[in-house]
């Protein structure tokens, strides 16, 4: 069997020389990339003034570009995209039908007007364009985003984040390095290779570069996470690639960390007060656990219920498990399936609480389909951070406070129901560290990654922040000031 | 059911020499460590299938958690030793209870809880008194067989493990008879019977190996000399202090450690941990003067986690001494293999600061009674009583007993009294199962290189036995933080 190919992609060029075999994640497959340290010294755009010719470019020609490429990855009519996928299947978290839906919603990412919209709301499209004037102080001041020299260390739980993070580059006008995951490594060349046939000399193709290396390869990383070559990392994910990745932080090199997060949800009593509602609790907790099989950050793996932690609460609180282990047995396959392998570590936890019966009542589980755990007393299960493959834990509890303590720095997404609960929950959570709010049940069902994720604003801290100043008639110059009458106020 | 009564009803050669492993192996076997590694591996396997289908029919109505995991499976009846793998518990089962109930010191619970984990229960004793772990495991020790071990892993969590105090007896007797003895050579008088002295850069008490050992080694090494125990720190290891180690490491590592609340009994004890951890350099230094002086040209047997024997060798040498015994003696480390960094010049300083050539180590468990010490051909030679397993990494099931095989090892030690004696480990086990060890001992030979498996996967839950002084002088900072 020839072995798959992650094709290095830089500036233009396709470069499938030099291969070498690295293995896939959990060591499922071995594919094939060119020798990062042969092509180490190609990826960094080096002299920063060869970015002015992005800025010949206006945002509208910008648009045209994303959406031309957009309706080029249309995955019937891309074979690039479509050897991605299918080699992707053994790669990726997900299983088929899932990856099918990633690739098909792909085109609608890059619509004009999505991305404009998402400009507007998130920067202001006029700080891409050229300078926003105003006055203040007593000055005349100009603000403008340029784009940044980024590497991008992306995640590889769903193949969208590669092109997002192309559409980012493109939009902020930046110079975009990406760094592809091993459970990914295949889609994020495809598209750049689709950039390559559709306009090669295009500055936005010339200002892409993609490759595998090994995360923690010291000879790609020393040389390249240097002030010299690039201005911003984009870490996605990982505890242990966003800690390695600090070794290299030092004046002139930010750090932009979407941190690895976990996601909770937060249920009022009055949600378990009758069948129907109940059903309908059920079915939200259902999708917000089983979108895309609970590999991204944003799903959810706790809910905690405020039923009461008496015999009462808990006996309802198992019927909620119930119907929510029924509701994700019959999410649609696009969104949600068996997982493609349980983690037989999380097995044996999960079966050693069947054991614990007093404690705790496991619902499903036994055929690797995902289960559904609830506690009897007010605690989490102790191995709350590895809880994935459609494995969610309820917990009861007596007051809104106690589920407030949980919610920390690595809470992302927060689900909440019903709304009345929204005013307390997001002031006090945020408070604590939460970092999104929603609707339970819309945690994948919102207005896209539009702007604050993890706390933080990654496409304004993508760029650079230019301030120009000049002063109002009638500023007194210092060299015209007697002693005594200079006043410089910070 | 009780063993006399299995023991009418099992009378074939096979189960009696079963039986007799059960009751106690070693004076089965006549205390001999040759003839213990010496067995046909055909005849220890037959009698092991005995011993597994002995102890299920005993222990199903005994262990409740057993009986509920056996029925679900359908299991009666074990015709290989592999049939016995779905029945291994993961070591996860003995942390199993809702962690709230140990801050809420709702220690009822936690004996009702542990109740259906042993065949001795625990839930009939009253502790409504106990306003700590140590209080708690305490009274249990005196009112019922049991002497509960607990260790802490990185989550945060505590766990208990009903060993009884036969267990430890046993297992103490098994590293007597291996250590005090030179394979291949009959034990003599002094092997067998003599005092010896015991070199443990422990904890003199406590719960957690590194305290509850030197108990044992006192009756068994010393015959119950005291002054023939040498430890190094001459107190007890908190168990609650320990579990605030754990907590606080694992709240550090979420980077809140802010959130750890204190339990108010805990927090009384400060002053008196204060000055425990005060005095504990210069305790390290008499010990180590002790050792270098009163011992010098004694037979000793020096027992302990690596990284304890570690310090005590660094700094007595840090002090420039080194130490001289008896040619007899013997240097053992263990817990190397449990997460835990050793440093690099650990065989070296060790070899330097007690005067010898080889320092050997063991593979074992607070769960298991059988501890595998490290032969001349560095293999760790399982005992016949502990059967061993290594399962497929992915599917749980038993890897063949033939060729070269690593998987994850588990064990059942068919001595265990006070649970049900099936474990399954995190460590990654390397066997050869066809090749005979070069040392002549025909035991299993497990390769010296063992990993944690969640080493190999990524994530990682670590359970050690070894940290103690680390985790003791973080929790002191957090105690005095106040």
């Amino acid at each position: 069997m020839t072995r798959p190919v992650s094709y290095a992609v830089i500036r233009g060029k396709v470069i499938d020389t030099d291969l070498i075999e690295f293995g896939g994640r959990g060591g499922d497959i071995t594919f094939l990339a060119p020798d990062p340290h042969r092509i180490v010294d190609q990826l960094a755009l080096g002299n920063p003034t060869k970015m002015a010719d992005l800025y010949e470019l206006s945002f509208d020609q910008i648009l045209d570009y994303l959406g031309e490429l957009g309706s080029r990855l249309e995955v019937g009519r891309n074979d690039y995209l479509r050897e991605a996928r299918e080699m992707s299947y053994a790669t990726a978290p997900t299983t088929v039908p899932i990856m099918k839906a990633f690739f098909e919603h792909m085109p609608a990412m890059f619509d004009p007007r999505r991305i404009r919209d998402m400009c507007e709301f998130n920067i202001g499209i006029p700080y891409l364009e050229g300078w926003v004037q105003k006055s203040i102080n007593g000055s005349n001041v100009g603000i403008r985003a340029y784009g940044s020299r980024a590497l991008h260390i992306v995640a590889g739980n769903g193949p969208v984040l590669g092109a997002l993070t192309i559409l980012r580059g493109a939009v902020t006008r930046g110079d975009t390095i990406i760094k592809v995951p091993s459970n990914d490594p295949f889609t994020t060349g495809a598209i750049a290779r689709t950039m390559v046939d559709m306009a090669p000399d295009h500055p936005i193709t010339r200002h892409v570069a993609v490759a595998y290396w090994r995360g923690g390869d010291q000879v790609v990383e020393s040389k390249l996470y240097q002030p010299h070559s690039i201005e911003k990392i984009v870490a996605w994910g990982g505890f242990a690639s966003v800690r390695h990745v600090t070794q290299y932080i030092q004046p002139g090199l930010e750090l932009i960390s979407l941190d690895p997060k976990r996601s909770a949800s937060i249920v009022g009593g009055e949600a378990l007060e009758n069948d129907l509602i109940m059903q309908e609790c059920a079915s939200r907790i259902a999708t917000d656990v089983g979108a895309n099989n609970q590999t991204a950050c944003a799903n959810c793996r706790m809910v905690y219920v405020v039923c009461g932690t008496d015999e009462l609460g808990v006996e309802k609180l198992k019927r909620l498990g119930r119907k929510v282990y029924d509701a994700m047995l019959k999410l649609p396959s696009d969104l949600s399936t068996k997982p493609k392998r349980y983690d037989p570590d999380l097995k044996s936890k999960v079966d050693t609480l069947r054991l614990s019966e007093d404690w705790y009542t496991v619902i499903g589980g036994t055929e690797g389909e995902g289960a559904v755990i609830v506690s009897h007393t007010a605690d989490r299960v102790d191995f709350y951070e590895y809880l994935a493959d459609r494995t969610v834990n309820l917990v009861p509890v007596d007051t809104l406070d106690e589920v407030l303590d949980v919610i920390d720095a690595y809470t992302q997404t927060v689900g909440i129901f019903p709304e009345s609960l929204r005013e307390r929950v997001r002031h006090l959570g945020a408070l604590c560290g939460g970092q999104r709010f929603v609707s339970l049940g819309y945690a994948f069902n919102g207005p896209g990654l539009v702007g604050p994720q993890d706390g933080i604003e990654p496409l304004r801290r993508m760029c650079k922040w230019i301030i120009s100043e000049e002063p109002l008639p009638g500023r007194k110059p210092f060299w015209e000031c007697a002693e005594g009458e200079v006043s410089m106020v910070a | 059911m009780a063993i006399d009564a299995a023991a009418a009803r099992h009378d074939s050669s096979l189960e009696r020499e079963a039986l007799g492993w059960i009751r106690n192996p070693y004076e089965h076997v006549g205390w001999s460590n040759t003839k213990i590694h010496s067995m046909p591996r055909q005849e220890v396997e037959a009698i092991q299938l005995a011993a597994l289908n002995i102890r299920l029919e005993q222990r199903r109505q005994q262990i409740q958690v057993l009986q509920k995991l056996a029925d679900a499976q359908g299991i009666r009846k074990f015709d290989s030793l592999d049939d016995a793998a779905p029945l291994l518990f993961p070591h996860d089962v003995y942390k199993s209870y809702p962690v709230s109930l140990l801050a809420k010191q709702r220690f009822d619970q936690i004996s009702k809880w542990l109740s259906r984990l042993t065949p001795y229960d625990p839930s009939g004793v009253d502790v409504s008194g106990c306003d700590s772990i140590d209080a708690w495991l305490v009274k249990l020790q005196q009112e019922t067989p049991l002497d509960v071990a607990t260790s802490s892993g990185s989550s945060g969590t505590c766990s208990f493990y009903p060993k009884s105090k036969r267990d430890y007896v046993v297992c103490v007797q098994g590293m007597r008879t291996q250590l005090a003895q030179k394979f291949g050579v009959p034990p003599t008088e002094a092997d067998l019977n003599a005092k010896i002295h015991a070199v443990v850069p422990l904890y003199r008490d406590g719960h957690a190996s590194t305290g509850a050992f030197p108990r044992y080694i006192r009756d068994i090494f010393c015959r119950g000399d005291e002054n023939y125990l040498h430890t190094a720190f001459p107190f007890k290891i908190s168990s609650d202090l320990m579990w605030l180690a754990a907590r606080l490491r694992a709240a550090a590592g979420r980077g809140e450690a802010g959130k750890v609340d204190v339990p108010p009994a805990l927090l009384a004890r400060r002053a008196e941990w204060e000055a425990a951890q005060k005095h504990m350099p210069a305790q390290q230094l008499a010990f180590v003067q002790r050792m270098v002086r009163e011992l010098r040209g004694q037979r000793v047997l020096v027992m302990g986690t690596s990284n304890l024997l570690y310090a005590a060798a660094k700094r007595g040498l840090d002090e420039g001494y080194t130490g001289s015994f008896a040619a007899n003696s013997v240097f053992m480390g263990g817990g190397g293999a449990k997460g835990v960094p050793l440093p690099d010049d650990l065989e070296e300083v060790i070899c330097r600061f007690f005067g010898t050539d080889r320092m050997i180590s063991a593979y074992g468990m607070t769960e298991l009674n059988a501890q595998a010490i490290q032969c001349s051909h560095d293999k760790y030679h399982q005992l016949p009583w502990a059967v061993v397993y290594l399962l497929d990494l992915e599917t749980g099931r038993p890897l063949p007993r033939s060729g070269l095989q690593t998987g994850r090892a588990a064990f059942f030690d068919i001595t265990q009294d006070g649970t049900w004696g099936g474990i399954i480990t995190g460590d990654l086990v390397t066997i050869d199962w066809d090749t005979p060890c070069g040392c002549g001992r025909t035991s299993v030979a497990m390769n010296k290189r063992i990993q944690r498996v969640s080493e190999l996967q990524g994530g990682d839950d670590k359970i050690s036995c070894a940290a103690t002084p680390q985790a003791q002088a973080d929790a002191m900072d957090f105690l005095t933080s106040f």
